[in-house]
Order: structure tokens, then C-alpha cells, then sequence
């Protein structure tokens, strides 16, 4: 039967990690995006060891399988405070954490996953290159099998966590005649393997609590294939990413209530012509349509998380959809809620300006909306393929 | 948190689909070039029960749960069924007869469900009038209480089914000065002294439907008439109306559904430069859109009904959502549909230029859009 609600364990669960993310977390977010470029990685370790230390960083692995709804809520409430922390916490735990634990081999997962939800290990996930970002199949890293063990090179760009990192998950064509469905695998590569250099700290418009860095793998070694055997790697990289989309729509429903409530606070309180801006429908609308995006973002980002949990057919669709609409949905937002600030809002140091720049990156991140529409399309259209 | 039907809703959705794919549809088309009211359409509606699901058997009908009623809005617009029988279906059973079930003496059920569930009468609710429509607490019809009889005057305009219906239900205030308290609700039957309707209106979409003014001078009402007791209009229409934002949004979601596969369908046919136009990305834009809009009006609507099935109180916010996202989106989703059928698209025999016309109605009928907004941002200002 149609039910909405949460349990009562899951609304606990969301209490306790917005009290938690408002005492603990929330108050370094604008040092976060302000900190010189060197000092963001000792910043954001420690947050992501705060999270860990409270047992929010691995919500949703108590069990056999992720459990995405708990994901999904973690995820609201943590970018909510500070969408950098999640994001930078999410890369190690989620994507490197759930792809050892849903794909490691017993040994993998007994030397990292304890320390990756501990946050004692951070992991950095490398698949992305300079030529390949959407279409994965396009990068250009090979492994190439050395006796027991394999030789990588290549060149992996945009890393989040490269300048933290103690482990990565790296992407590269084991056989790259095999194509991309047969030919890639993910390695498991330590931090200090000779031949693995992390570059400078990229700079960023936005989600600047984000270390993110180059990584070039030079005649790296590393006998640790992900679940150990090749021509694996894009069935788990396609899977963590599909219900990594969840979590990225719940980072932009967290980051919309941020810039919602910030908006809606300011429009009670300042005046104009003598009476509170809200009360004008230019204002009040802008509310109100705010508010829409932002709660059927999350219904939908919900109802994904709902139908990976209990292994509907369309779950990767309905994800698909749900990161769309909460991505798209968060610029809109991030938008409204600029303008009812106006001139105050457009101040560096205010917490409208952080987050407007935070606020593009539910677009373009882990599949653009462009990539999304695709697969949408793409399912939809070939119900009605003539044969 | 659960997202799936129990399998009776499944199955029912099923049959009322095939039913009205088979029975309903194909008269469709020209009975909205002739904006006409088909009977025979009504009729079946009728037999096949969709017109008294939410009223109790002993009634006759069918005691069905509010997402049932959903499911089978849903189900017939998404079979091609057009928006003005579905409106026509909206403001007689969820308008007219859900009213008299809920605030209705047992008398006052026992007297005009029975009728209503069949379809054998119908019904309509006068609550607009010229001078006030958004705002409805200013409505002007007065009531007056004359020895056996209320004595009406005063008329209500773009009432649905006006023109066909056997009784209304009637708003009209015993007090103007008590402004939206002295609002109260009456059952009006045709025959009453003093009703008459005016001519149908000639509407932009949704014209199957009839909809015309109504003339209420010295028009006179027994007292048993009064249904849901002096001064309790106003909760009451609020309370109707509330509700109603699913139960009466569900067939405009069926039909972007049904929208949805005639545009899979015909991209897939369509051949343009030698290639179906599915290839073309323009196109999958537009289906991806679809696509999102369907399951999130799919949310929308079956959040605010499953939580009165569930036994929860209304939230306002989730119902003023709802109605804005899915008549605000519908909208365009619409205008996508046409945009995919290019020049056929403008054409009448392509139910997609209907479904353009008809889904404008979801912004304004039952509260419009600015209306919807006014309520969000109220309530997140409190």
C-alpha cells in the first residue's frame, strides 16, 4: 500500500544527523570555501573523521546491501551544513567504500573497508580523464598484466580526494580489445605505489571544501583487482554511479533547503515600502517555487532510493530522473534564493554567495543532465521500438 | 515507505485502461470537435461504476479508498479518454456527490447517492461566481430563511455540468457581513422554483463538458435542504476543494502518460534526413522531460491521496504542490507533445493538440497556479 512516511528508525536517523551536522559540521563550512587551497585537506579529513567518530559517515551499510534510503538521508542532512564534507566524505566512503563492499574480495574488504568507514583510510575514486568524463569508455589508462601483478599507466584528472587520499580506486583498460564492457577493471592502488603522483589542488568556482587534484600513474603496480578478476570494471563503476545518484540528488535537496530556508528567514525579516519582502508575490512566489523543486526533488530522489532497496526494475531510471530534477532543480533554487537576497546576497562571505557557487554542481557531476536525459530517452523510446 | 499498488488497485487500474481504451476513447474525438456532452460516453462511465467509487455499497457504490479513485482518473485519461468528460466525471463525483456523502444527513445520502453513483442523475457544485473566483469568501448569492423554505437569490458562473445536471450543491451566505463565516452549503435541484442555467460557454479546451452560468432568483430550497448545517460552508468547500487537488489532477497525469507513449510511439515511426526523429536529441529532450514529469506528478498526486487513505491530516503544502507542479508542468509537457508531432501535432486528429487545449485547465480550475504559490509562501512565511 502507498505510503509516504518515514520509519520511525529512518526519522531518527535524519533527526540525529541534522542535530549532529548543525553543532559539528556546520560551522567550518565557510572556512571551507574560503581556506587557502593547502589548508582544505587538513580541514576536510577532519570532518570526515568527525563523521566517523559520530557513525554517520557509512549510513546505510548495516546490512547485506546498501540500504539507499539511509544514504539518501545522510546525505540531505550532511550537505545541508556543508555540501563539501559530503562530497568529499561520500568519495571515500560511498563510492570507494561501496564499491569494496558490495564487489571486494573477503581480503579487500577486511584490509579497507573497516577503515574507510572509519575514515582511518580515505579513498579517492580515479576513472574520470582529460578526454573521457560521461563517455567512460573513451579513457586512454591500461593495465598491463606483469606475473601476478599489473602495470598501470595513465593519467586520471578532476580526483576528489587525490590530496587526502590513502587509497585509490583506479580505472583502466585491462584489455582494451575487449571494449569496455569486457576490458576494464578497477585496481586498488596505494597512495605511496612508486609511480603514482597526486598534482596541485584544483581550484574550483565551487564545493571549494573539495580537495580535488590530477593523479598520473607512471609504471604503478598494483596486484589488487577490485573483486580479483579483470573485465569488471564497468559493470562496477556503472552500478555504484547509478545508485550514486541518489545520494548526489540528496546533496542538492540539502543544499536547496540550505539556500530555502536562508531565503525564506531573510524575506520574514527585511523590509521594504514598510512591510516584510515576503509578503510581495515577486518574493513569495519565488518561496513557493522554491519549495516545489525542493520537495519533489526529494519525493523522487526517495522514491529511487526506495526502488534500489527493493530491486524494481527501474530504479537506475528513476534515478536518473531524480538527479535531473534536483540538480536542475537546485539552480533554480540556488538562483531564487540569490535574487530575494539581491545585493547582500552577491557579498563574498555570505553564506548565499557559498552556496549559489556550490549549487551547479548537481548538473554537471557523475553524469551530466544531458547524459541522465539519454538514458531516460533512451528507456522510454525503445518501449515503442519497431522490430 | 511504500511506492507500489496493492495488486486489486494494479488490476482495477488494468481494467478501467481497457476500458476505456476500448469503450471510452474512440468516441472521444468527435464529441470535442463538437464540444458536445456524449451521453452514451456518460452511460458507460456509469455501468462500468466510475462514477460513485468512493461511496459506500449500500449506496451504490463501491467504497473504494481515494488512490483507487486516483488509479482510475489516471487510468482513463492515460487511455486517451478526453478533459472534459473526465471534468465532467470530477465535478459530479468528487464536487457534487463526495460533498453530500461527507457533510450529508443519512436522509440526504439515502435520497441522492443512490442516483449519482449510477450516473442516472448528475451533479455539479456552484461555488464561482462573477465576482468571485480566486476569492471565493466574497461570494455575493444570499440565503434567506423564509417559514418552511430558504429563499435564494443571486448567480454562480463556470459551473460544470450546469446545463445537464439534476442537483447542485450550492454555496450562498446567511450573513455578508460574517464575510466567509456566513457561508453556507444547499442542495439545489433543477426543478426548484427559481433555477434556471444560462447557455453552455464556449471553452478552450476540456469541451466536453458543459458549463454555463446559473440564475438563482428567489429560488426556493426546503429547509431539509440544507446539507452540513448553517455557517459550515466554508470549511466545507475548503475541505472538498482540498482534497479534490488529487482526485482531480489524477486524469491530467493519465494523460501526459498517455501523452507520453503516443510521443515514444510516433518518434520511433517518424522518419526525418532518413532517420526516425527519436535520434534526434531535441526529441529525447522532450521524452526525457515526459518521463520526469510523469513520475514525479505520479508523487505528487498519490502522496496527498494516500495520506487520507492512510488516516492523516491534510498537509496543505503537499496539495498545493501538487496541483501547481502538475497543472504548471502539464502544461508544458503538453506543448512538448505537440512540439514532437510537429505540423500533426496542430491538427485535430492527433489527440495531442486536445491534450494541449485541455491541459491548460490544470492551472486554473480548483484554485490556479498564483493561487497555489499564495499558499506555499504563506505558509512557509508563518
Amino acid at each position: 500500500m502507498i505510503d509516504f512516511e518515514l520509519t520511525q528508525n529512518e526519522k531518527k536517523l535524519q533527526q540525529d544527523l541534522a542535530a549532529f551536522c548543525q553543532r559539528e559540521i556546520a560551522p567550518a563550512a565557510a572556512n571551507l570555501d574560503q581556506a587557502p587551497r593547502k589548508e582544505v585537506a587538513a580541514l576536510v579529513r577532519k570532518n570526515i573523521e568527525k563523521l566517523a567518530n559520530a557513525g554517520f559517515l557509512a549510513v546505510g551499510f548495516e546490512n547485506d546491501t546498501i540500504d539507499m534510503i539511509r544514504q539518501y538521508i545522510a546525505a540531505e542532512e550532511i550537505a545541508k551544513e556543508c555540501a563539501s564534507t559530503f562530497f568529499s566524505a561520500r568519495a571515500s566512503a560511498f563510492l570507494c567504500g561501496g564499491l569494496i563492499f558490495m564487489y571486494g574480495t573477503s581480503q579487500q574488504k577486511e584490509k579497507y573497508l573497516e577503515g574507510l568507514k572509519g575514515a582511518n583510510v580515505i579513498g579517492a575514486f580515479a576513472y574520470t580523464e582529460p578526454g573521457a568524463g560521461s563517455d567512460i569508455s573513451g579513457i586512454e589508462t591500461t593495465a598491463a598484466s606483469q606475473g601476478d601483478a599489473w602495470i598501470i599507466n595513465g593519467v586520471k584528472d578532476t580526483v576528489t580526494n587525490a590530496p587526502i587520499a590513502d587509497m585509490f580506486l583506479v580505472l583502466a583498460y585491462t584489455d582494451i580489445n575487449a571494449g569496455p564492457e569486457k576490458g576494464l577493471s578497477l585496481f586498488i592502488v596505494e597512495k605511496d605505489t612508486a609511480g603514482l603522483s597526486i598534482g596541485e589542488p584544483l581550484d574550483t568556482m565551487g564545493m571549494r571544501g573539495v580537495p580535488i587534484a590530477q593523479v598520473e600513474l607512471n609504471q604503478c603496480k598494483s596486484s589488487q583487482i577490485l573483486g580479483g578478476e579483470p573485465g569488471r570494471g564497468f559493470m562496477q563503476l556503472s552500478r555504484i554511479l547509478e545508485l550514486g545518484r541518489v545520494s548526489i540528488a540528496g546533496m542538492c535537496v540539502g543544499i536547496g533547503s540550505a539556500c530555502m530556508e536562508k531565503a525564506t528567514q531573510h524575506a520574514k525579516t527585511r523590509k521594504a515600502f514598510g512591510r516584510e519582502i515576503g509578503k510581495y508575490q515577486e518574493v513569495g512566489f519565488k518561496l513557493a517555487d522554491m519549495y516545489t523543486n525542493n520537495d519533489l526533488g526529494r519525493a523522487l530522489a526517495l522514491r529511487a532510493a526506495w526502488a534500489f532497496n527493493t530491486e524494481e526494475n527501474e530504479a537506475e531510471i528513476l534515478a536518473s530522473c531524480a538527479k535531473v530534477f534536483a540538480g536542475e532543480g537546485l539552480s533554480k533554487i540556488a538562483n531564487l534564493a540569490m535574487q530575494v537576497f539581491a545585493g547582500h546576497g552577491y557579498i563574498k562571505g555570505a553564506d548565499i554567495e557559498r552556496l549559489f557557487r556550490d549549487a551547479k554542481i548537481g548538473e554537471m557531476i557523475e553524469g551530466t543532465t544531458e547524459v541522465q536525459r539519454m538514458l531516460i530517452a533512451k528507456n522510454e523510446l525503445d518501449k515503442f521500438a519497431q522490430t | 515507505m511504500d511506492f507500489i499498488f496493492t495488486d486489486e488497485q494494479k488490476m482495477f487500474r488494468e481494467t478501467v485502461y481497457r476500458y476505456g481504451k476500448e469503450e471510452i476513447a474512440p468516441l472521444c474525438e468527435d464529441a470535442d470537435l463538437n464540444g458536445e456532452f456524449n451521453f452514451e460516453i456518460w452511460n458507460k462511465l456509469g455501468e462500468m461504476g466510475l462514477l460513485g467509487l468512493p461511496f459506500p455499497e449500500e449506496l451504490g457504490g463501491s467504497g473504494a479508498d481515494i488512490v483507487t479513485c486516483c488509479l482510475a482518473g489516471e487510468a482513463l485519461g492515460h487511455a486517451g479518454v478526453d478533459g472534459g468528460h473526465m471534468l465532467a466525471l470530477g465535478a459530479h463525483t468528487y464536487l457534487c456527490a463526495a460533498t453530500l456523502n461527507t457533510f450529508g444527513t443519512q436522509e440526504q445520502k439515502e435520497k441522492y447517492i443512490p442516483k449519482l453513483a449510477t450516473g442516472e442523475w448528475i451533479g455539479c457544485m456552484g461555488l464561482t461566481e462573477p465576482g468571485a473566483g480566486s476569492d471565493a469568501a466574497g461570494l455575493r448569492t444570499t440565503a434567506v430563511k423564509k417559514g418552511d423554505k430558504y429563499i435564494l437569490n443571486g448567480s454562480k458562473t463556470f459551473i460544470t455540468n450546469a446545463p445537464v445536471a439534476q442537483v447542485m450543491v450550492v454555496y450562498a451566505t446567511l450573513d455578508r457581513a460574517q464575510k466567509h463565516q456566513g457561508i453556507t452549503a444547499f442542495i439545489v435541484e433543477k426543478d426548484n422554483p427559481g433555477f434556471t442555467t444560462g447557455q453552455p460557454f464556449h471553452k478552450m479546451g476540456c469541451r466536453c463538458s458543459t458549463t454555463s452560468e446559473v440564475f438563482l432568483e428567489d429560488c426556493e430550497v426546503p429547509l431539509e435542504n440544507c446539507l452540513g448545517g448553517e455557517y459550515k460552508g466554508w470549511t466545507m468547500a475548503l475541505s472538498s476543494v482540498e482534497w479534490d487537488r488529487s482526485t482531480l489532477l489524477a486524469p491530467f497525469f493519465g494523460t501526459a502518460l498517455y501523452s507520453l507513449d503516443e510521443c515514444a510511439r510516433y518518434a520511433n515511426e517518424r522518419q526525418q534526413f532518413g532517420r526516425p526523429i527519436k535520434s534526434f536529441q531535441a526529441v529525447q529532450h522532450r521524452i526525457a522531460n515526459m518521463k520526469i514529469f510523469a513520475e514525479a506528478a505520479k508523487l505528487a498526486i498519490y502522496r496527498v491521496a494516500s495520506s487520507k487513505d492512510n488516516g492523516q491530516l491534510l498537509n496543505p503544502l503537499q496539495a498545493a504542490v501538487n496541483k501547481m507542479y502538475v497543472g504548471d508542468e502539464g502544461c508544458n509537457m503538453a506543448t512538448d507533445s505537440v512540439m514532437i508531432h510537429g505540423g500533426y501535432g496542430f491538427m485535430h486528429e492527433y489527440p495531442v493538440e486536445r491534450n494541449y487545449r485541455d491541459s491548460r485547465l490544470g492551472t486554473i480550475g480548483g484554485g490556479t497556479s498564483d493561487i497555489m504559490r499564495m499558499i506555499v509562501s504563506r505558509m512557509m512565511l508563518m
